[in-house]
C-alpha cells in the first residue's frame, strides 16, 4: 500500500481532467454546439453555482444523506450484530448460513417496489432498502474479521484465565474493530449508491431525483453539475473516513507490518 | 549416560526465595501424547524440583511445544499424567505463565505497553488502584519503564519480547513456560535477554521450563537439560538427561569457557549428531 501517496495530495493528477475541460469548452464554443445532452464546462459550473446558492443542492444532499447514513445506521447496526453473533457462535453460523445464502443475492433495488408498496413515498422506503443492501456486507465482514482474530490471542487470553465476557471485550472486538471499521467505510459508499439509485428510480427526493428532473427538464447543465456534485460528496466522505480511520487504527497498523 | 560432575566443580544453587525443596513441582508421569494416529510423545517422565531451571532441546517435531501446552492445559495427554503441586494439571492455572516466541502476534497492539501488563492484571482481577505502581515496577523489571505509553508495534523485537515477559511476571507465575522465546532475535540481543531473564528468576525463584533448539543456550541457562526424540515409537521421548554443574550466577563469557560446558556441549552435539 503506497501511503505516501494517499496521504499527499498530488496536483499532477489534476493536469489531465483540466486540460480535457478545456479542450471541451474551446470545442464547444469554437462549433457552438447547442445540445439537450452535452454542456459546456463554464455552464455546469454556473449552474452548480447557482444550485448551491439558492440551497436546492444543499437540501437535495441533506435528504440524500439523511436517507443514506439512517439507512446504513439500521442495516449496518443490524449487520454488525448479527456478523458478532455469527462470527462468535459456530452454531449459530450453521443454523443462519442456508438462509443468508438465499436472501443476500437479492438485488437490493428488486426490493423497490415492495417497499413503496409498505411505505409510500420518503425517506422510509428509501431507508428500508438502503439498510437492505448494507446489512450483507456489513454482517459478512464482520464476521471474517471475527475469524481473522489472531489465534495466538485467544491461547493468551486463555492462559491468563480471562472469563468469556473479558475475552470477547478486551480481545475479539478490539482485534476486529480495524477490519469492522473498513467494513463500514465501504458500507458507507454502498449506502449513498443504494440512496441516489432508489431516488432515480422511485423515490422524489434527494440528489437522484434533482437528476431525473434535470434530465425530463432539458437542462443538462445542471444535470452534469448535480452528477459532479454527487461525486465530490462519495470522494469527501471516504477521504473523511479514511482519515479517521488512520487515525483510530495507526498502531494496529504499524504492528501489522512486523514479521 | 547421564553426564557426570566434574569433582572439582563446587554447585551453587540459585538464590531463592523458596528453598529449593524435595518434594517435587512438576511431574510428567509417563506421559503419552497422540495426534490421530500419530504418537507425538511416548513414555515421558521427568520431575522439576521447585525453582529448577530445566531446558529441552530436540528436532523439530518432537514435542518440544506439545510438552509446554501440556502443562498450560491447552493439550490433555492421551495417557499418563502431569502433575502440578501434586494435582493433575486440568486447565490454565493462574501461577503458570508462557512466553511464546512471535512476541509481535502474542501482544495486543491496540494497548501501550503498561495496557499490555495491564492485562495480567485485570485478568488477576487485581483492584484498579493498585495496578498503575505494579505495572510501573513490572516494567522497570525489564527495563521498559520509559517506553510504558508506547505501543508495541514501536517498539524493537527485543523489547516486545521483554514487554511480554513482564506480562507474564504481572501473574506472579510458580511456574514460567517459554518456548523458544529468544529464537527470533539477533545473538547480541539474546544474550543481553538471557541474563536478565536469568536474573529475573533466581531473585523470584521461579521454576522455568525453557524450550531452544539452540544447545548453548540450553547449557548456559539450565540446571537440567532434556534431549527429547522424534518419532519415539516404542522408545521413551526422552532420549537423554544432562545435569549442568555451572556455578551461577552464570556470565556469557567465563560460563560458555568453563570445561564443563564445553564437556557438556560436546556431549549435546554427539547426541544431535547420534540421533540425526
Amino acid at each position: 500500500m503506497s501511503t505516501a501517496a494517499h496521504r499527499r495530495f498530488d496536483l499532477r493528477g489534476l493536469v489531465l481532467p483540466l486540460v480535457l475541460l478545456a479542450l471541451a469548452e474551446a470545442a464547444m464554443r469554437i462549433s457552438h454546439t447547442e445540445s439537450d445532452t452535452l454542456a459546456r464546462p463554464s455552464d455546469v459550473a454556473r449552474a452548480l453555482w447557482e444550485a448551491l446558492r439558492d440551497g436546492t443542492v444543499l437540501v437535495a444532499s441533506a435528504q440524500t444523506l439523511g436517507a443514506a447514513l439512517g439507512g446504513l445506521a439500521l442495516g449496518g447496526g443490524l449487520g454488525l450484530l448479527a456478523g458478532l453473533w455469527f462470527g462468535l457462535s459456530t452454531r449459530a453460523e450453521r443454523w443462519s448460513l442456508l438462509s443468508v445464502e438465499l436472501l443476500r443475492p437479492v438485488p437490493s433495488v428488486a426490493l423497490i417496489p415492495i417497499a413503496m408498496l409498505v411505505y409510500g413515498f420518503g425517506f422510509r422506503m428509501e431507508i428500508a432498502v438502503v439498510a437492505f443492501t448494507c446489512f450483507w456486507p456489513m454482517m459478512l465482514l464482520t464476521q471474517a474479521a471475527l475469524r481473522q482474530v489472531e489465534p495466538r490471542l485467544f491461547e493468551v487470553a486463555r492462559v491468563l484465565g480471562l472469563g468469556i465476557t473479558e475475552r470477547v471485550s478486551k480481545i475479539v472486538l478490539p482485534a476486529a474493530a480495524p477490519r469492522v471499521f473498513v467494513a463500514f467505510r465501504l458500507g458507507v459508499g454502498i449506502a449513498l449508491v443504494v440512496a441516489v439509485t432508489v431516488e432515480i428510480a422511485a423515490n422524489p427526493q434527494g440528489l437522484g431525483f434533482g437528476l431525473m428532473s434535470a434530465q425530463q427538464n432539458l437542462r443538462p447543465d445542471l444535470m452534469f453539475a448535480l452528477l459532479l456534485w454527487v461525486g465530490a460528496l462519495g470522494w469527501a466522505l471516504s477521504a473523511g473516513l479514511l482519515l479517521i480511520e488512520r487515525h483510530l487504527f495507526r498502531h494496529t497498523r504499524a504492528q501489522g507490518g512486523n514479521p | 549416560m547421564v553426564a557426570q560432575p566434574r569433582a572439582n566443580l563446587t554447585v551453587v544453587q540459585p538464590v531463592n526465595v523458596q528453598p529449593v525443596t524435595a518434594a517435587p513441582l512438576i511431574v510428567f508421569d509417563r506421559v503419552v501424547l497422540d495426534f490421530g494416529p500419530l504418537r507425538i510423545i511416548n513414555e515421558l517422565s521427568f520431575t522439576m524440583k521447585r525453582g529448577e531451571f530445566v531446558c529441552v532441546i530436540g528436532p523439530s517435531g518432537c514435542g518440544k511445544t506439545t510438552l509446554l501446552r501440556l502443562l498450560t492445559g491447552l493439550v490433555k495427554p492421551t495417557g499418563g499424567e502431569v502433575r502440578h503441586n501434586g494435582s493433575p494439571v486440568n486447565g490454565p492455572a493462574h501461577d503458570v505463565a508462557i512466553v511464546f516466541q512471535d512476541y509481535a502476534k502474542a501482544l495486543l497492539p491496540w494497548r501501550t505497553v503498561a495496557g499490555n501488563v495491564s492485562l495480567a492484571l485485570e485478568a488477576a482481577k487485581v483492584p484498579k488502584a493498585e495496578r498503575a505502581d505494579r505495572i510501573h515496577a513490572l516494567l522497570a523489571k525489564v527495563g521498559l519503564a520509559a517506553h510504558a505509553h508506547k505501543y508495541p508495534g514501536q517498539l524493537s523485537g527485543g523489547m516486545q519480547q521483554r514487554l511480554q515477559i513482564a506480562r507474564c511476571l504481572a501473574q506472579e507465575p510458580a511456574v514460567l513456560l517459554m518456548d523458544e522465546p529468544f529464537g527470533a532475535l539477533d545473538a547480541m540481543t539474546r544474550q543481553t535477554l538471557q541474563d536478565e531473564m536469568l536474573q529475573l528468576v533466581a531473585g523470584s525463584g521461579t521454576t522455568v521450563l525453557f524450550i531452544t533448539h539452540d544447545l548453548e543456550e540450553a547449557i548456559y541457562l539450565g540446571d537440567t537439560v532434556l534431549a527429547l526424540r522424534a518419532g519415539p515409537g516404542e522408545r521413551s521421548s526422552l532420549a537423554q538427561r544432562f545435569d549442568v554443574h555451572l556455578p551461577r550466577p552464570r556470565d556469557q563469557l567465563s560460563t560458555r569457557e568453563e570445561p564443563e560446558f564445553l564437556h557438556l556441549r560436546r556431549l549435546a552435539f554427539e547426541h544431535v549428531k547420534d540421533t540425526r
